[in-house]
């Protein structure tokens, strides 16, 4: 039931979601280990990617468009993430030279 | 031949990725993720999802990644030094990361499948036709939210970027 033919050659979907899953953990630890606030967005990226897969994954499994539609919403959101958090970098590293994230705490009280 | 694009576009992917957390260079980590972008459209490609490919090839390898390009071009250089802060953080990340991945795993275990959709028409499933159809009629309202999020996001980045406020 979870066949995918492409051509004449049927693909599990199990593939397609375990290979999401690996970018997503692989997202998940460089958003954990990386100190560099713009490698930090990269990898965030790097999820919503992953999320994207699935999400067109299943669309074709179920060969229903409703998952292409959300996977297009979810780009433009990822979109205008970008712009506002490379916005937030530009206008911080105007001020200085951040080298950790954690040197960001001015909000904290 | 699927199987062998599959292999070689998923082994891009992973290589990709792993590349934009080893990378000590933002801007090589930035690199990696656009071959991880190119990866995956050709991965959208094979799922019949052309527009969803066109889209991802358009938006984000091209305009996402010049972005952050640019943003790198000027900053400059950052060398990133070990946390001083938080001790033990590679293992608390390994240790995160690692219960992260078992709960993943054990939800790609549970996963059933259901049996597609009848009516669907795999000749023009994915075409730009069968997703505006759906963009226009069901989700109109979700769209036209996406619209307002992007003037807003493109309004708060010029607000941003203005030198005196």
């Amino acid at each position: 039931m979870s066949d995918i033919t492409i051509g004449n050659e049927h693909l599990d979907a199990s593939w397609f979601l375990i290979l999401a899953a690996l970018l997503f953990i692989i997202g998940a630890i460089g958003i954990l280990i990386r100190r560099n606030p713009l490698v930090i967005l990269v990898c965030i990226e790097l999820m919503l990617n992953a999320v994207n897969l699935t999400l067109v994954t299943f669309s074709r499994q179920l060969q229903n468009s409703e998952g292409q539609l959300f996977a297009l919403m979810s780009i433009t959101v990822a979109a205008a993430e970008a712009v506002v958090g490379l916005g937030i970098l530009v206008d911080i590293f105007k001020d200085r030279e951040v080298e950790d994230v954690d040197e960001l705490s001015e909000l904290r009280g | 031949m699927a199987t062998f694009i599959f292999l070689v576009a998923a082994a891009f992917c992973i290589a990709g990725a792993i590349g934009i957390v080893l990378f000590r260079d933002a801007i090589r980590s930035v690199l990696s993720l656009v071959a991880v972008m190119l990866a995956l459209s050709s991965l959208y490609l094979m799922l019949s999802a052309q527009f969803i490919f066109a889209v991802q090839v358009i938006v984000y390898s091209g305009a996402v990644m010049v972005l952050f390009l640019f943003v790198i071009a000027l900053m400059g250089p950052v060398r990133e030094q070990p946390s001083t802060r938080l001790r033990f953080q590679g293992l608390l990340a390994v240790i995160v990361a690692g219960s992260f991945a078992g709960l993943v795993v054990a939800m790609l275990g549970g996963v059933r499948y259901r049996a597609p959709d009848k009516g669907a028409v795999l000749s023009t499933f994915g075409s730009v036709e069968s997703i505006a159809y759906g963009l226009f009629t069901t989700y109109l309202y979700p769209f036209e939210l996406t619209s307002l999020l992007l003037l807003v996001a493109a309004v708060g980045a010029i607000y941003m970027s203005r030198r005196e406020r």
